[in-house]
């Protein structure tokens, strides 16, 4: 009697380790080869940032960013030389063709990822990166151009960053470091850096966003001063070397002359100039379908009791939109 | 001679480009398209005279203002769930004798052929009689509030509802169109879940579709009227009666309400959290409605949908209960059994055993409940109705089973809150294709009713008061 009890004992806990596909031992298997695949794609990463950026990743950098011990990551750089991916020449690291092809495909998931979090997942914008981080890997290139045509194509990430097409061309990053801009002249921001989190934190609580207009008000060593004309933002210079400026664009010129929809008073008629750039994906198209096109005569006709929602007039319907929204539309008084 | 033009060379000069594009070249396309629509409608399209659209104004400026805006849509509300439970009463009734008729007719058929008495049993106590109650209780009601409620939707009046309400849904996270989903509960939750669809967001779609079941249905109205009515009004004589009875129910109500708030609440911040989407609402112009299209929409698409989904659970659900009533275990049976089981729980939670194993095979739909309770209490061997006068109700339940006026206020709470029924989750489950969400609408209903039952009960019995 006690035997068979063991050995029931015995065979079912063989089972649950041996079992394939859902024992132990195969799931941890499986776990491992993510696990070892991710790592592989990170290095990837780091490579092709280093690449980009004109210099050469190095082992020490490498077991730097992915935060490996000496030996883990000689272990890792081997592994990848013999699959092909990287190439080791002296202290330097070189992606060969096949690595350049890979890291390209693992940092366009990673945007395109970051694109749809931002856009159709409303998340807060300190979160996507992790976030998109744990999506990025075992992606198949027809699952991207699936992700990539329900997001419309989109060019840019969410920090401004462009988005390698399929077929694996990047444009070159444009614009100026913020801490190189001169002084006095209104800039746009063009790419705020997600790496390291803690400096995009502190450019995120400063409560600076992509496609701001600022103007350089004051630059010692300590600190840079900026304006967007309504608020002062303080910042410690390694930390403004994370944000990209560029020039004006014309759609910003346009929207200085105008005011947001939501502080026309009752009744007050107005012409839509544009929509924020910082609206983007589910809620932009939203907007358009419901036509808050530029050029579109709007006022404002009915009041909430609480003040809001107001609801507008436009093209003969009348459309209610939430405080937040309405402030979200540019436009000038007629 | 001629340079060709390889494809590649297109495809790469476009990709190029596409980079120099401003990002509001999708605007343009938009904003092309509508001037061309809009060129269009200025020939075809001539606008007679401005009386019509002042006349909308005026009673916009009626429907949302703080002073009249309030009261006319809780009068609505008031007013159709009144006309549904009301009307609903003496249909009911009707129906029941025929289709309980039809069914005597069916039982004394097999007996005549000498059928097994169990298999008379099975087929017309159990499987008939389930699908016969649900039919019963439930068409009725549905077919006057359903008209009622997409005639107020087809008038155009159920999109300022929303506005008005709002900013009480954005403090939970919620959409402003949510408050007609929950309205929609009224009649049923499972067509209120599939109203979420108007909810254009899917994050506050969602937390419409989760939380909806905390709007008491018509099913769930009349056992809230009863114990309203039998126990905690008792004592009471003529008006003051009713009034207490009415004020109970409203209160009970609210409460569902306000569990609706504090779990969008929640849930925006925890599961579903992120920032607001996009809330636009379109407030269409007031339309005569259109009594075809009320008709086919109420009935077809609403009614007959929810009631075919409701039979498909309650024939099972009619057997298993003849099947726990008539299998004997000892000198009682299957049903006593397994109550007997349960009682601890249930007492703990303020309820009994029989109201537990009521809820559990009841779940295809609320309205078997209270018969299926009846018939346990009673210990018949089928669905039966109580006892006809409130002093019998009272003396079956308190005198024979140990009920307290803490039984019932906990099973009008239970009620309330306790998980959606069958039809509802398969709705649900269809609704959201995913089965974590279906299985979440269920846990966290559930819990929220064991929760607040036992907190009720264990309070009451610190203070003394049961």
């Amino acid at each position: 009697m006690n035997l068979l009890y063991w050995s029931i004992l015995v065979l079912a806990l063989a089972l649950i380790l041996f079992l394939p596909r859902v024992g132990l031992l195969a799931l941890y298997k499986n776990w491992r080869t993510a696990y070892e695949r991710e790592q592989v794609e990170d290095a990837l990463k780091h490579l092709l940032d280093r690449e980009q950026s004109g210099r050469h990743a190095s082992p020490e950098s490498l077991g730097g960013t992915l935060d490996l011990s000496r030996a883990k990551a000689t272990r890792l750089i081997e592994t990848m030389e013999t699959q092909g991916l990287i190439e080791s020449r002296g202290a330097e690291l070189h992606l060969t063709a096949e690595g350049e092809r890979w890291a390209l495909h693992v940092v366009r998931a990673h945007r395109l990822w970051e694109r749809y979090l931002a856009d159709e997942a409303r998340m807060p914008l300190g979160q996507i990166h992790g976030e998109a981080h744990r999506r990025e890997h075992n992606l198949t290139d027809a699952q991207l151009d699936a992700l990539d045509a329900a997001l419309g194509h989109p060019t840019r990430d969410p920090h401004g960053d462009f988005i390698p097409t399929r077929e694996g061309s990047l444009p070159k990053a444009e614009g100026t470091p913020l801490t190189a801009w001169q002084a006095d002249r209104p800039a746009r921001i063009v790419h705020l850096e997600d790496e390291p989190a803690i400096a995009f934190e502190q450019i995120l609580a400063a409560g600076l966003r992509l496609g701001q207009t600022i103007r350089i008000l004051e630059r010692t060593p300590q600190r840079l001063i900026l304006s967007d004309g309504e608020n002062e933002y303080r910042l410690a210079p390694t930390v403004a070397a994370n944000v990209t400026v560029a020039p004006l664009p014309e759609s910003e010129l346009l929207k200085r002359e105008a005011m947001p929809l939501v502080e026309l008073s009752h009744a007050q008629k107005a012409e839509i100039v544009t929509l924020d750039e910082a609206v983007q994906g589910f809620t932009r198209r939203r907007f358009l379908d419901l036509g808050l096109t530029p050029g579109t005569i709007i006022y404002p006709e009915l009041q909430n009791f609480f003040g809001d929602p107001r609801a507008y007039r436009v093209r003969g319907t009348l459309i209610a939109l939430r405080k937040d929204q309405a402030a979200q539309i540019w436009v000038k008084p007629v | 001679m001629t340079t060709s033009i390889q494809p590649n060379d297109v495809l790469a000069k476009a990709e190029a480009l596409r980079n120099n594009l401003s990002t509001g070249f999708r605007d343009e396309i938009v904003k092309s398209m509508y001037s061309e629509a809009e060129s269009i409608a200025h020939r075809a399209v001539k606008t007679a005279s401005d009386k019509k659209y002042d006349f909308d104004q005026k009673i916009d400026r009626l429907v949302t203002s703080p002073i009249t805006g309030l009261p006319i849509m809780l009068l609505l509300l008031a007013a159709l769930i009144w006309l549904t439970v009301e009307g609903a009463n003496i249909a009911s009734d009707a129906i029941a004798t025929v289709l309980f008729t039809l069914g005597d007719w069916g039982r004394n058929l097999f007996n005549y052929m000498h059928a097994p008495w169990w298999v008379t049993g099975f087929v017309w106590d159990g499987v008939y009689r389930g699908l016969a109650w649900v039919i019963s209780v439930m068409l009725p009601p549905m077919t006057i509030f359903f008209p009622a409620f997409t005639f107020l939707e087809d008038l155009g009046y159920l999109p300022r509802v929303a506005f008005n309400l709002d900013w009480l849904f954005k403090k939970a996270g919620a959409h402003g169109k949510q408050s007609l989903t929950m309205a929609m509960g009224f009649g049923c939750n499972a067509a209120g879940v599939v109203a979420t669809r108007v909810i254009d967001s899917p994050r506050e779609r969602l937390i419409a579709i989760l939380t909806n079941n905390f709007v008491p249905c018509n099913g769930r109205f009349p056992t809230l009227i009863m114990l309203a009515t039998v126990f905690v009004a008792a004592g009471f004589g003529g008006l003051t009666s009713s009034i207490i009875a009415a004020a109970t129910v409203v209160g009970v109500v609210l409460i569902g309400v306000g569990f609706t708030f504090v779990m969008s609440w929640i849930l925006s911040r925890t599961v579903l959290k992120g920032e607001a989407s996009a809330f636009t609402l379109e407030l269409p112009p007031y339309r005569r409605p259109n009594v075809g299209r009320i008709l086919y929409t109420s009935i077809i698409d609403r009614t007959i949908f929810v009631l075919w989904r409701a039979m498909q659970t309650a024939a099972p659900a009619g057997a298993i209960i003849w099947i726990l009533a008539n299998v004997p275990v000892g000198a009682s049976n299957l049903a006593a059994v397994i109550a007997g089981w349960l009682n601890p729980f249930g007492v703990l939670l303020g309820l009994d055993g029989v109201i537990l194993l009521s809820y559990i095979i009841a779940i295809p739909a609320n309205e078997i409940v209270v018969p299926t309770m009846m018939m346990m209490y009673m210990g018949a061997g089928m669905m039966v109705d109580g006892p006809s006068t409130n002093e019998a109700i009272r003396s079956l339940l308190i005198g024979g089973h140990g009920w307290t006026i803490l039984t019932a206020i906990n099973l009008m709470l239970f009620a309330l809150l306790h998980n959606p029924c069958g039809t509802t989750i398969i709705t649900i489950y269809k609704e959201t294709k995913s089965l974590k969400w279906a299985t979440l609408s269920v846990v966290i209903t559930l819990g929220t009713a064991f929760l607040v039952t036992f907190l009720t009960a264990t309070i009451a019995r610190l203070l003394g008061w049961a």
